[in-house]
């Protein structure tokens, strides 16, 4: 069981003002550990086009190790450019994950194109920082991970982690696209690639954690950290309908593995659940953790997956 | 090479086909079979709500010597893709491969985008019934955009040598645009693959095999291969990258190379032996062509004007 103290909202992309870019939303934080800051990548949006359509940008907030509410700098301009014209994130760069990798810094993130039929779909970038973290360039126009025979669309939600000399991408892949009163609606899954090379990823075509609220379950963020001698997974889930709802909406579940592969589902020892009012009273999200001078963390979405921000929430105990 | 024309073989408007399908009898594909030759091709079936096409496959059965229809698919040959999927709105072209007492169909599979007209990528579908209709082996592609193919992967064409599988295939270079109220024009190459099960491909990732003879835009689509004495034979169509419907100039023609190796070839299209015809179907445009054996003899399958709106022909290679 683990016991989180809630600290608040960290980060409102409201309070920004000089940016157009980045207005609204601030989505799947994930963070690069510096000497003196914490470097929180996230995802926002300029205001949506005369269609109601939005294009999502990825940026990054830096702050004060010894004090995470302080906010020392957010990003001059997005870390990725869109792509080229029909290209695969010509309309998106979300969610982005990002790590150090001896003298390089490294991004995998879902690239978003628009549909005719269904609204969007995704698949998973890799760009490499030059100037250490502030911008990454891509390694090449198209996807580094994409749709395969029993991943038909939506590869996104990128999670990159190394553990024990081998890469692993968590991300999550598209089901199926299901009608909720008229509208199509994707169902997405956590699922595992692995990798030598950061190049070359060899998909375990496994969905590694099972459903529980609806058969249209959707899941996504699916946050990896090693700690007291097992492998522990923080994602969120929501239901395949109705899901802007805080009925419907998302929550933070929990899994453990001991070998990255096979994983237990228990929702009950996550320990983080919506608050009584507030930010994030209607749902909790994209959940992602890390430590800092033996402290654990967890940066978390609120109310409408992020319109206002992400928060934080410091690890009290934890109990196998 | 030297070839003699034998006319149109097929016109689809002549016919009543399946799916609602009018007019167009795309890409032919022969499989020769103990008794006939059956040919598929992708016809269309106009989707009525907003007059666009979708392309299902079809089939016609001849005897040996061409002089008569046989039969005509009656049925959905092989399914479009659900909502969302990578051939939701097409499969053009397909291609057939006897292995194992099965026939497998690589699948050219359109889906419709926002920006740009167009995705494709090649699917897998697999018939038990002597290729009457075909089960695809997962709602998703085998083969799709990478990081150096960042688009529009397709037209594979599959042969078994030596023990392993060669796919030639198309991909996509860029999108763009020449004027900036027209429609997005598109660059694509052909490229090889590699296999040893048929269903598990290495890419020779961004690398295109042909040379350009027109210029850096110019589209190549559709390659054909066949192994006469020693020498591998390929023939595949050509055009500029705008302007090609309508103006003579500009649109398909076919392209003529060969190769020892299968790693080297040499463009040779004066070479080619076939050109378009003064007057009548073929005399406009000439594209999508296919090479297959039967009782000796080689034969070319191609479409002609309007991309084949009104049926392919055939011809017989008379010298080497």
């Amino acid at each position: 069981m683990f016991t989180w103290q809630k600290e608040g909202r960290i980060f409102n992309p409201a309070e920004i003002k000089d940016r157009p870019w980045l207005k609204e939303f601030a989505q799947a934080p994930s963070s690069l550990i510096f000497d003196d800051f914490v470097r929180v990548y996230f995802s926002c949006r300029p205001p949506a086009d005369e269609n109601g359509k939005y294009i999502s940008y990825s940026a990054y907030v830096d702050l004060n190790k010894k004090n995470l509410f302080e906010i020392l700098r957010v990003s001059n301009t997005p870390i990725l450019e869109l792509g080229d014209l029909g290209t695969f994130d010509e309309f998106g760069t979300y969610p982005v994950s990002v790590i150090k990798y001896e003298n390089e810094i490294l991004a995998y993130y879902g690239g978003w194109t628009r549909c005719e039929s269904v609204p969007f779909n995704v698949a998973i970038g890799y760009g490499i920082s030059l100037d250490g973290g502030e911008t990454f360039e891509k390694v090449g126009d198209g996807p580094i991970l994409s749709y395969s025979i029993d991943e038909p669309f939506i590869i996104s939600g990128p999670k990159i982690r190394r553990f024990n000399n081998q890469w692993y991408l968590f991300y999550i892949a598209g089901k199926k696209w299901i009608l909720d009163e008229g509208n199509p609606e994707p169902v997405y899954r956590i699922r595992m690639a692995i990798s030598e090379d950061r190049i070359n990823w060899r998909k375990t075509n496994k969905d590694l954690i099972e459903t529980k609220v609806d058969i249209n379950e959707a899941q996504a963020s699916p946050d990896v950290f090693f700690y007291k001698g097992k492998y522990h997974m923080f994602f969120c889930y929501r239901h395949g309908t109705n899901y802007r709802s805080s009925k419907n909406g998302y929550r933070i579940g929990y899994a453990y593995s001991d070998d990255l592969l096979n994983w237990v589902r228990d929702d009950s020892k996550a320990g983080i659940d919506i608050s009584d009012k507030g930010w994030d009273s209607e749902m909790i999200s994209y959940p992602h953790v890390f430590e800092i001078d033996d402290s654990i963390y967890m940066l978390y979405l609120g109310n409408k997956v992020g319109k206002n921000g992400f928060g934080l929430a410091k690890l009290l105990s934890y109990q196998p | 090479m030297k070839w003699i024309k034998r006319g149109l073989l097929f016109d689809p408007t002549k016919y009543t086909l399946a799916n609602y399908c009018h007019e167009f009898a795309q890409a032919p594909y022969a499989l020769v079979f103990d008794d006939f030759i059956r040919i598929y091709f992708s016809t269309r079936q106009k989707d009525t709500n907003i007059g666009k096409f979708k392309s299902y496959i079809s089939f016609v059965d001849f005897d040996k010597n061409f002089s008569e229809v046989l039969n005509i698919s009656s049925k959905t040959v092989i399914e479009l893709g659900e909502l969302g999927s990578f051939d939701e709105h097409g499969i053009f072209p397909i291609n057939m491969l006897r292995h194992n007492n099965k026939i497998y169909a690589y699948t050219c599979g359109w889906s419709r985008r926002i920006s740009v007209s167009v995705e494709t990528s090649t699917g897998l579908a697999i018939s038990e019934d002597n290729g009457v209709s075909f089960t695809k082996i997962g709602s998703g592609p085998i083969l799709t955009s990478s990081l150096n193919e960042p688009v529009l992967v397709g037209d594979s064409f599959v042969k078994y040598y030596d023990s392993v599988f060669h796919m030639w295939y198309i991909f996509g270079k860029k999108w763009f645009k020449a004027q900036q109220d027209e429609s997005p024009a598109r660059v694509y190459k052909i490229a090889h693959a590699i296999s040893y099960d048929g269903l598990n491909w290495k890419k020779d990732e961004g690398k295109q095999i042909i040379e350009d003879k027109l210029n850096r835009d110019e589209c190549q689509a559709l390659p054909t291969v066949i192994k006469i004495n020693n020498r591998y034979h390929m023939y595949f169509c050509f055009r500029e990258a705008t302007d090609f419907r309508k103006n003579k100039e500009r649109g398909y023609r076919l392209g003529y190379a060969w190769s020892d190796d299968l790693i080297r070839w040499n463009r040779d299209d004066a070479n080619a032996g076939i050109e378009f015809s003064e007057l009548g179907w073929d005399s406009q445009m000439m594209c999508y062509p296919n090479l297959f054996e039967c009782n000796g003899k080689i034969y070319l399958l191609y479409n002609g004007n309007e991309f084949g709106r009104f049926g392919f022909g055939l011809a017989e290679l008379s010298e080497v």
